[in-house]
């Protein structure tokens, strides 16, 4: 195997593949920064493009699309609130803190930082162990994804700062929306209205917009300032990151890293449940949780550390079997393909060096999404010192045509307007909305796994999970314990900040 | 933005394949767009891309893709049937979304007053298939264990009525056993759950099949695509073979002028002379099998009459 990955490691040693892979880099930074621009679509525009490379440059053109493409959400999440999908919702706790703190830069560097060391230390890990990997991911079924949906569900509620009450309603509410719609398995409309828009269900990307973006507008026209940041300010996208701050976040990053990888065997909603863990985890363990929502440092790196370690592992049922778990990597599969390239344990035999290199190419992109972000950053976080009068018609206008061009339906921009004056409601009466957008992720996966769990089961859902689900049982049976632990810890934090604000 | 960048890549496509010349009453003069009423990243996302990077060399103008997914397939489909008979806007759509959900849900639209198809551009026979350590070596075992144990098979598809559920059902019907179905989210996840256990049996498209420890036991449709595995025409189940493979199609607005119906149905019928095309879905592992308009609306008629028939015996 090692003879297998100098060979590849010789075979990616070429200055056209480095470039290829910078160029798809900086195609899905650019991409992935616009809202409403999916990773996926612009992956999918770009596919027919690598169906006319060499496998070893077409493939890689993919990945550094794909990278870019995750770290360029993070961008509207840090700068203006908006984030452009799930997966940057955690981001967006501490991120645009920063950024009214005149740290935009600072914000923007660590999230790159983080995302990348995640991105490279799981893709490493995957490359050492991906026959064990294969064989846990097999082990996943509906039963072990509604138990793990189940925990997160619980951890969001327990950590969600603020008063316990208003964040389970809010959770209650995003649960409710997704709903909307038909049900999951017997393809049922419910809470239609006999209304014919509705039964397609509310879209994620109008809900994130709405409730993120609209406020975020309304408020910066009631602050009355002319600036998003303060103008007397010589720099306001502020000073950059330095040694002391990176190395303080350096348990942050390999716990979310840690956390990222295993979560990444679940195909689909992998890196939305890492992105929170891990920012959970970060808090629970930091010496001043109380500066969390603040503009705390470690409360970016840690999500996006978490939710780029999920990564590697999601590439491994493509590439060992051949099947694809989401969007991203069903669009890999046809770029597989088109070369002639059928994944699979056969391939890894045949075609061993190959794939090697694009397993190693993995790597590579993570190492220039470094450069590359470093030269753009400056870029992007000059943007937050555009004078309001421009840049706030500019962020309705992103939200309005991001929200429209996602799937050209006008009904997400009604959508959209509804959640955006829901949503400034919420910010006056101090509700937070996240619990509420991750109610609304999780729920239709949750729901469509415990459906498929009792149809497996056939009537005797308890005699089938202890017969035949051991993960599953593990994780119930630890639940309540960890739920407990965290929610004393909770208590006992909250309890340190009274004191010391006395 | 995104329809800008399709337009560029498809710009591009033209002029590397020399720009057709242009037609004798000037259409098509703008781009044309082709409506998908799925998701990103599936394979008829997959087979778009293919088919938007050839056909801008024949009819002169680029094609681009919009993504429209939502309900099951009918957020795009009424968004198409909506649109203007200008043949300036297509939709790309398969046999289950276009005929079936007529009979399971009430539509905005009527399939087959309010579309035209331009052609059938390929099918997919799904292949029934077991794990390779499954007691069922062939698809008479599976059902004999089926007729003796009445609901005791574990049959997993990728979603309500979609490309699995319906050749599953109608066989089941046809074979008179009763099943446990179980939806998944698509072919991948479905093909996962099988590899691990969790199910007796599914069905996948022949593209997924090669090199996985799965063992086919029959295909649905006429043709014979894999050796030594029956077909259900073969073994003679009517009703599956005429419904069960997935005809993916492009229709168009009823109503677009007659000329421009035709240039539009010549260009699809074009691609079969292309030999990047060819070879392009070859590489997928999709056949050309083209059908003209005229002939695959007859069969789109059939199609409605028999999924009617299935729906009412579920």
């Amino acid at each position: 195997m090692i003879e297998m990955i100098l060979d590849a490691a010789q075979m990616l040693i070429r200055l056209d593949v480095i470039l290829i892979i910078a160029a798809g880099l900086t195609l899905g930074m650019l991409v992935g920064a616009l809202p409403g621009f999916t990773t996926v679509m612009a992956m999918a525009i770009v596919l027919p493009i690598s169906f006319f490379m060499d496998p070893i440059l077409g493939i890689p053109f993919l990945i550094g699309v794909y990278k870019g493409g995750i770290f360029g959400g993070s961008i509207p999440a840090i700068l203006v609130n908006i984030p452009g999908t799930g997966a940057s919702v955690a981001t967006t706790l501490d991120g645009p803190a920063m950024t009214r703190n005149g740290q935009s830069r600072k914000a923007l560097e660590i999230a790159l930082i983080a995302s990348a060391v995640g991105d490279f230390l799981s893709s490493f890990g995957t490359i050492l162990v991906i026959g064990i990997i294969a064989m846990v991911a097999l082990m996943i079924g509906p039963p072990e994804i509604s138990a793990i949906l189940i925990l997160s569900l619980l951890i969001i509620v327990v950590s969600s700062s603020g008063v316990f009450a208003k964040g389970f309603l809010m959770l209650l509410i995003g649960m409710f929306l997704a709903m909307i719609g038909q049900d999951p398995i017997g393809a049922m409309p419910r809470f239609d209205f006999g209304f014919h828009p509705l039964q397609a269900g509310i879209d994620l990307l109008p809900l994130i917009i709405g409730l993120f973006a609209i406020p975020e507008i309304l408020l910066a026209i009631e602050r009355r300032k002319s600036n998003v940041v303060d103008a007397r300010q010589m720099r306001p996208e502020g000073e950059r990151l330095t040694w002391a701050e990176i190395m303080s976040c350096r348990r942050t990053i390999l716990r979310s890293t840690a956390l990222g990888g295993v979560i990444g065997v679940i195909p689909g909603v992998g890196q939305v449940v890492a992105a929170f863990m891990g920012y959970s985890a970060a808090k629970n363990a930091s010496a001043t949780p109380e500066r969390f929502g603040k503009g705390e440092i470690n409360g970016v790196a840690a999500p996006e550390a978490a939710n780029n370690a999920v990564n590697g592992p999601t590439m491994v049922p493509l590439l060992t079997l051949g099947i694809p778990g989401d969007n991203i990597t069903a669009i890999m599969l046809g770029a597989f393909v088109a070369q002639g390239l059928r994944p699979g344990p056969q391939l890894f035999q045949d075609q061993g060096v190959l794939l090697y290199a694009i397993l190693l190419s993995m790597l590579v992109a993570c190492v220039l999404l470094l450069v590359i972000g470093y030269l753009l950053i400056p870029l992007f976080a000059r943007v937050v010192g555009i004078n309001k009068a421009y840049l706030v018609p500019m962020m309705l206008l992103f939200a309005v045509a991001g929200t429209y061009v996602y799937r050209s339906n006008p009904m997400d921009l009604y959508f959209m307007i509804a959640f955006g004056i829901f949503g400034y409601g919420c910010r006056k009466l101090h509700f937070d909305v996240t619990p509420l957008v991750m109610g609304f992720i999780l729920a239709a996966p949750l729901e469509y796994a415990i459906g498929q769990t009792v149809l497996l089961s056939r009537g005797d859902l308890a005699g089938y999970l202890v017969s035949s689900r051991p993960i599953t049982v593990t994780v119930l049976v630890l639940m309540p314990i960890l739920i407990f632990w965290i929610a004393r810890r909770q208590r006992r934090q909250n309890r340190h900040v009274e004191a010391a604000g006395r | 933005m995104k329809n800008i960048k399709a337009t560029v890549i498809g710009a591009i496509a033209a002029l590397g394949l020399g720009a057709g010349a242009a037609t004798a009453e000037d259409f098509p003069n703008r781009p044309i767009t082709m409506i998908i009423p799925l998701g990103a990243g599936g394979s008829h996302d997959l087979n778009a891309r293919v088919i938007t990077s050839v056909l801008p060399g024949i009819l002169g103008q680029p094609v681009v893709v919009q993504l429209m997914p939502g309900a099951g397939g009918q957020t795009g489909t009424a968004a198409a049937a909506q649109a203007q008979p200008d043949g300036y806007t297509l939709l790309f759509t398969h046999n289950f979304i276009d005929q079936l959900q007529q009979h399971v849900t009430n539509l905005p639209y009527d399939p087959n007053e309010d579309f035209e198809a331009v052609a059938r551009v390929n099918t997919a026979q799904p292949i029934l298939v077991v794990r390779e350590d499954s007691p069922f070596e062939t698809f008479e075992d599976l059902v004999a264990y089926g007729q003796e144990n009445p609901g005791d098979l574990t049959f997993g598809h990728s979603g309500n009525w979609g490309a699995f559920m319906v050749p599953g059902l109608a066989l089941l019907n046809e074979v008179g056993v009763d099943a446990n179905l179980v939806p998944y989210q698509g072919g991948g996840p479905v093909i996962q759950a099988l590899l691990a256990g969790d199910l007796d049996f599914t069905f996948a498209f022949p593209s997924v099949l090669a090199g996985q420890p799965l063992r086919p036991l029959l295909v649905v449709g006429e043709e014979e695509i894999l050796d030594g595995i029956p077909t259900t025409a073969q073994l003679g189940y009517e009703v599956v073979t005429d419904i069960g493979v997935m005809h993916r199609s492009v229709l168009a607005p009823a109503g677009v002028p007659e000329d421009r119906m035709q240039i539009l149905r010549d260009a699809f019928a074009g691609l079969n002379d292309d030999g990047t095309y060819n070879a392009l879905m070859g590489r997928l592992g999709e056949n050309t099998l083209h059908v003209d308009g005229p002939e695959y609306d007859a069969m789109r008629r059939n199609q409605a009459q028999r999924y009617q028939e299935l729906v009412a015996s579920f």
